[in-house]
């Protein structure tokens, strides 16, 4: 093999194409095709969206970053977001009973709170809310403030950012219906006894 | 001129090829047992060893080291003396070569399973395999080299460009990712800390799949396509235009791995353009292997080999385009932290690495047993049921990928999230993981045809060890260009040059990348109210990484309304300073735990939560598939290391008080009694010295510096 590869012109049988010359490693050759068109082409489109992406982005900045785009969104939502202050309650209020607020207030209980109170109430992490003693008050009232507001330091966690007024009344008027159902394994009573 | 003659050595290619094999099965054995995890956590069996976060590591660094590390070995050791006329430059150093090899990937299993991990992903190997790692690194590109210098031909191939920019690439990645400061024999800490952290192993996260997993397989198809096919090269212009663009632009892309993170802006504007304009280069090794097989389609109908290079080489085109559409923003915000990430890589990994490994064995074996494929017919169902196993692996990991984005995205009209319980969106998607696994189990069967078909094809044949080649020995020339010589044609006869240009060409992008976020300090606005976190949590914070929490949990909550929404405000750089690794995490099959801490959080446990959920997440949520970890409740903390972690955190720049490592286990012992009686009056005994109380304390503090640095979150981070 020489350096400069100054042999005679092959061709390939199949295509036609031209062969190179001293281009031969353990009987691979290789074909004098030139880069195919398109390919260029994509690689030059690639290379001309880099320079305009890094000059919108980051040169004379005027598409949004991810701080300013966050920004809009929170824009974007500013009415949908909802305003924990609108959820009011008051001592009068009274658990819901018909059954379709009931069936409701199951299905967020099942799904926010039975990973401390446990799926029948008997409480493990959270106190037990099926027996008649509670930490906060006894009343409806109390609950609803409760689950609205938490109570952090307890481990109690606000659920007026998660879930509607509506489904708050909801998920304590079913956890309301809980008291007395004596479940299997319950927790030792926790705070005061209820009148 | 004079024939010499000289003898291939075939032996090591054996080795490197039953390795190849038993290693294969190994790592996907342990890959599907990780996917039945997803729909039984209780084949965690409750022991560390077998627990998720722990063989997560084993599956990875088994497929991609030991698998495709070993496949790539034998197809290097074949390839290389054939294109060089000449044998391996020493059979000591193949051997150590080929040994050394199983003893890190016998003792990174080994390790694994005992929790002795950086928390680095596919970097996670302990300082002193680490270290054993670049010794037998070296030895390979030591024993390459030589190869080459001592090679019979002028020029070499470019397969060959491939495996010296492979050996050149992941010696500098590797040891850059992996300075770390031993604290114990199997402990260390990285210097690197959050940010920076993030960035060096995204750099070497991202560019161990591009020359790891992607040049020397390049390399090998450069030599076994034509080989099989019978066909010269398409292009010999493309080669060079495509390698030298690949290896150029694949060192910069890595901060796509950190898009809408704590990463400063203009980085990852560098990872989405480079990623873009990956797509040509890449696509330049697909199209110059397709072009080849020109005039030879026939002979892919009859020929396996062939097929399994069709499907690996469009596996390989179909990845390199989904890569870089996943670094844009608009899709990297679905693709991230789900399974979408998950079904790429395997695409890549079982389609592009796993079939042409097996092309590579198909056309291989047969010959150094000087025999034929015992059978063709079952090469071919390996290669169909392999194939729908790839389609039933990946396509309901995209589906899941999406439901899950669309759950964590969507708000009710009342503007609460839809499902604010993060675990009902992976519920959800038990249907995907449990198709997901029926997938991986159809491309095991595959590679167990292939094994059997194998050893009948062996034990048919007859092996020949040592295969007689003759060439004339190279006659020296003027190493100066000759007139009409091309440059790279020259560049192609100076095999020392030619790495050097290429190693050139690998640091750029590196360098501009990485030193910036050390000598600019504006890179990392600091934030006062973070402060270095207690000897206590800092053992906790080590169980952390020792479980392997971050494959399943991140810590990087993204510019989001609906995270910001579910786990409070999004990651800042400068909260993460003491993050020695950083453990932001590639995916969320648990929720986002970094601001875990904050009492006032939507996210917020209690200690006794935190108990009774490590004890049996299932008593608390039926649906859960989070393993147990009820060891660390047995276990007590070892706190002999205390003193030395808080010394090298110091050296390492985390403002300790002087002489603190003298009181740092009082420190720790005050902190633990306080948990212990917390646990105590929530009725659970508990002993401060266990190792659940570290635990807790840790995830206790997660978030909670940030959070009273207060909410006005842009103010904090003006990262330009």
């Amino acid at each position: 093999m020489e350096i400069n590869d100054k042999n005679p012109v092959e061709k390939d049988e199949l295509t036609g194409d031209k062969l190179l010359s001293g281009h031969e490693y353990d009987n691979i050759r290789e074909l004098d095709n030139r880069l195919p068109k398109w390919w260029v082409w994509l690689f030059i489109i690639t290379i001309i969206y880099a320079v305009i992406y890094l000059f919108v982005f980051d040169v004379i900045k005027i598409a949004p970053h991810q701080e300013t785009e966050y920004t809009n969104e929170m824009a974007a939502a500013g009415s949908a977001a909802p305003s924990p202050q609108a959820m009011v309650f008051d001592t009068t209020m009274m658990p819901l009973a018909d059954q379709a607020a009931l069936d409701a207030g199951k299905a967020i209980w099942d799904k926010n709170c039975i990973v401390c109170h446990k799926a029948l109430g008997q409480g493990l992490v959270g106190p037990n809310l099926t027996d008649n003693f509670a930490i906060h008050g006894c009343r409806y009232f109390d609950l609803l403030t409760v689950i609205a507001n938490g109570v952090p330091e307890k481990g109690m966690i606000s659920w007026k950012t998660q879930l509607t007024k509506d489904q708050i009344l909801q998920v304590t008027s079913f956890t309301m219906t809980l008291k007395g159902t004596n479940p299997p394994d319950p927790k030792a009573p926790q705070g005061d006894p209820c009148k | 001129m004079e024939n010499q003659t000289f003898y291939y050595d075939n032996k090591t290619v054996k080795l490197f090829a039953y390795a190849t094999l038993f290693w294969g099965v190994v790592g996907m054995v342990v890959g599907l047992l990780l996917s039945l995890q997803f729909i039984w956590p209780q084949l965690s069996f409750g022991i560390p060893y077998t627990t998720f976060g722990r063989i997560r590591p084993i599956h990875t660094n088994a497929v991609i080291f030991a698998f495709v590390g070993n496949g790539m070995f034998m197809g290097i050791y074949y390839s290389l003396q054939r294109l060089c006329k000449a044998r391996m430059f020493s059979d000591i150093l193949s051997k150590i070569n080929f040994w050394g090899w199983q003893l890190i990937i016998v003792a990174a299993a080994l390790t694994f399973a005992f929790g002795f991990t950086t928390g680095k992903e596919y970097a996670e190997l302990e300082w002193p395999i680490d270290l054993l790692v670049a010794v037998v690194w070296i030895v390979f590109g030591w024993n390459m080299i030589g190869t080459i210098i001592k090679r019979r031909t002028r020029h070499i191939y470019v397969a060959i460009w491939f495996y010296l920019a492979t050996f050149i690439t992941v010696a500098v990645l590797h040891v850059a990712n992996s300075i770390e400061i031993p604290i114990t024999l199997f402990k260390s800490y990285i210097v690197y800390a959050g940010v920076q952290d993030a960035l060096v192993q995204w750099w070497y996260g991202h560019n161990a799949v591009a020359f790891f997993l992607t040049t020397p397989f390049l390399g090998l198809m450069y030599y076994y396509l034509p080989k099989a096919a019978n066909r010269p090269i398409y292009s010999y212009r493309l080669s060079i235009v495509h390698f030298w663009a690949l290896i150029f632009l694949y060192i910069w892309a890595g901060p796509h791995h950190l898009i809408y993170s704590a990463l400063p802006n203009w980085t990852q504007s560098l990872g989405v353009v480079f990623s873009v304009m990956l797509i040509a280069p890449s696509w330049g090794g697909m199209v110059n292997g397709l072009l080849t097989l020109r005039g030879a389609w026939d002979k892919v109908r009859e020929d396996p080999v062939l097929k399994f290079m069709v499907v690996a080489v469009t596996a390989y085109g179909m990845s390199t385009f989904e890569g870089p559409m996943m670094s844009t923003k608009t899709v990297n915000a679905i693709s991230h932290f789900t399974d979408w990430t998950v079904g790429h890589a395997h695409i890549g990994a079982l389609g592009w690495n796993g079939f042409l490994v097996f092309a590579v064995l198909y056309w291989l074996i047969p010959r150094i047993f000087q025999t034929n494929l015992y059978s063709k017919k079952l090469a071919n169902t390996h290669f169909w049921i392999g194939t729908l196993g790839i389609v039933f692996y990946a396509v309901p990991l995209y589906w899941g990928a999406i439901t899950q984005f669309l759950m964590w995205k969507e708000f009710t009209p009342e503007g609460f999230l839809k499902y604010p319980n993060f675990l009902e969106t992976v519920t959800q998607l038990k249907p995907m993981y449990a198709a997901r696994s029926i997938g991986g189990a159809l491309y095991i069967t595959g590679i167990v045809l292939g094994i059997y078909n194998l050893i009948l094809t062996i034990r048919g044949g007859n092996f020949l060890a040592e295969e007689a080649a003759s060439a004339p020995a190279l006659v020296a020339v003027s190493g100066k260009r000759a007139s009409g010589e091309g440059a790279h044609r020259w560049l192609e006869r100076r095999p020392i040059q030619f790495s050097i240009v290429a190693l050139i060409a690998i640091l750029i992008g590196g360098i501009i990348e990485i030193v910036p976020l050390y000598l600019v300090k504006t890179n990392i606005p600091s934030i006062a109210s973070v402060k270095p976190y207690t000897p206590l949590e800092l053992q906790g914070r080590d169980i952390y990484v020792r479980e392997g929490c971050y494959t399943c949990h991140s810590q990087q909550v993204r510019p989001f309304r609906s995270e910001t929404e579910r786990y409070g405000q999004y990651a800042k750089a400068g909260e993460y300073v003491y993050d020695h690794p950083f453990q932001w995490g590639s995916k969320r099959n648990g929720p986002d735990l970094s601001r875990e801490g904050v009492v006032s959080g939507k996210q917020y446990k209690p200690n006794s939560w935190h108990y009774n959920h490590m004890l049996n997440p299932q008593k608390l949520n039926a649906q859960s598939i989070m393993p147990v970890y009820k060891w660390l409740i047995a276990d007590d903390l070892d706190i002999s290391t205390t003193p030395r972690k808080i010394r090298v955190m110091q050296m390492l720049g985390v403002p300790y008080p002087a002489g603190f490592d003298l009181t740092a286990n009082d420190d720790l012992m005050r902190q633990a009694e306080l948990i212990s009686a917390d646990l105590k009056s929530q009725g659970i005994d508990c002993a401060p010295n266990k190792e659940i109380i570290a635990m807790i304390a840790y995830l206790q503090r997660l978030g909670v510096d940030i959070h009273s640095a207060g909410l006005s979150a842009a103010s904090v981070n003006p990262v330009k």
